[in-house]
């Protein structure tokens, strides 16, 4: 499952979705990224999430397929936020499920490194001494590129 | 980050100043106070009971911030280098701007004395004009721009936090899908996206296909350029770009209604 919103969500409730009425399932790994008060300048205040309507879907749709073709998963849950947050708000959720822990953990990092370098979200942030647009970092496609360096590591 | 006026325990202290290397050090201030445009007419006339008023309010703002140092509680005593307060008339507005600016070879930043001077300045001119008008209201004091030091420059930005980031028809964080070509011909539409739009100052436009030179992402850009230097941008640096929602380079192929789509790097998550 997919889903771009305004909205809060709760990762329990959509951890417990995922898995509802299941027993095949022996591992959930699920992440959760929040808004920090700190980044490129001090004092972040809020930040603005913009994406790019319809491309975002798919381009998530895409990553998620990718993973599964990858590794043996039994349940994908992606949802990001845009608008505007606070510190503190949460701002992604990835739940991935497996019946064994590696895939799990392996799928999660993944489609968080690929939808960081690949999902065409921008985030604008307030701080106390202005607005400004995040910056790309070079770290994040660093981590991206290790998934492809071994294609075939599916375990 | 923390508030630098407290210790450890968080009591109230003085920063110790000493070792910090002296620099140019400049901050400018604004606010203003509005009024009736009676009392706005009377006070350009110089009609008013207490005489010039714009003259005394400069002396007030100017002898504020060098007496800053004995209102704000955690404060150093400055040798301002130079201090100027400024009005304007807002007859639109019926009010009086206020500006003052404060400059120091120093180890400390000015902007307290530039604020001061600005809220001084602005109840000066309520006493002078109060006999005629009690209904004034000062307001909208705040920092403008402020250089040197550790913390570095900075420059207020026009207050657009408040307004969320929409383009088109689009919901806030969202950008509109699906506009329509506003020419009759064969058409290309164009959006840019995220910190590209505010920097062009465009969010989406509409280019007839014939006037690309290639019908292709290349001639599009070219196409545009030609049309505005500023989207000269558009081939410098790292610009990514969509073509009909899915990443293009410049050999890829536009047809008639395509939507193309310009963006920075990605940065979500």
């Amino acid at each position: 499952m997919i889903r771009v919103q305004q909205a809060p969500f709760d990762a329990g409730e959509e951890q417990r979705y995922l898995l509802a009425g299941r027993t095949d399932i022996g591992a959930v790994v699920s992440f959760t990224g929040l808004v920090r008060d700190f980044n490129e300048r001090p004092d972040v205040t809020a930040l603005s999430l913009e994406h790019y309507p319809g491309m975002t879907e798919a381009a998530l749709g895409e990553i998620v397929s990718e993973a599964e073709a990858r590794w043996p998963l039994q349940g994908v849950c992606v949802i990001h936020r845009v608008g505007r947050l606070a510190p503190g708000d949460p701002i992604v959720l990835v739940v991935v499920a497996s019946a064994h822990r590696r895939p799990a953990f392996e799928a999660c990092d993944f489609i968080m490194d690929y939808l960081k370098t690949r999902a065409p979200f921008w985030k604008k942030e307030h701080s106390i001494t202005g607005d400004y647009w995040v910056a790309e970092r070079e770290s994040d496609h660093r981590d991206a590129g290790r998934w492809e360096s071994d294609n075939d590591n599916a375990s | 980050m923390t508030l630098t006026h407290l210790n450890q325990r968080g009591e109230a202290h003085m920063v110790d100043v000493a070792d910090k290397p002296e620099s140019r050090r400049e901050a400018s201030a604004s606010g203003y106070i509005r009024m009736k445009p009676d009392t706005l007419a009377l006070l350009s006339e110089g009609g008013l009971p207490k005489g010039d008023v714009l003259a005394t309010a400069r002396i007030a703002g100017i002898q504020a911030a060098k007496r800053t140092h004995e209102l704000i509680p955690l404060c150093h005593a400055l040798a301002l280098s130079k201090v100027a307060v400024d009005f304007r008339l807002d007859e639109e507005n019926s009010r009086v701007e206020v500006f003052a600016s404060c400059r120091l070879n120093g180890r400390t930043g000015v902007e307290m004395e530039a604020l001061t001077a600005v809220s001084v300045a602005c109840l000066t001119l309520y006493d002078m004009c109060k006999a005629v008008d009690k209904d004034m209201e000062i307001g909208a004091i705040h920092l403008d721009t402020k250089h040197g030091g550790k913390s570095g420059n900075y420059q207020r930005q026009a207050p657009t936090s408040s307004t969320p980031i929409v383009t088109g028809e689009g919901m806030a964080g969202q950008v509109s899908v699906g506009a329509r070509c506003d020419i009759d011909s064969a058409c290309v539409r164009v959006k840019f996206l995220a910190e590209l739009r505010e920097r062009l100052g465009i969010s989406e436009l509409s280019l007839p296909l014939d006037s690309l030179p290639s019908a292709d992402v290349g001639g599009l850009k070219a196409a545009l350029v030609k049309r505005d230097a500023r989207f000269a941008r558009l081939t410098e640096g790292r610009v990514l770009c969509a073509v009909n929602q899915v990443m293009a380079l410049d050999p890829t192929p536009i047809t008639h209604d395509d939507e193309v789509a310009f963006f920075p790097p990605v940065t979500g998550g």
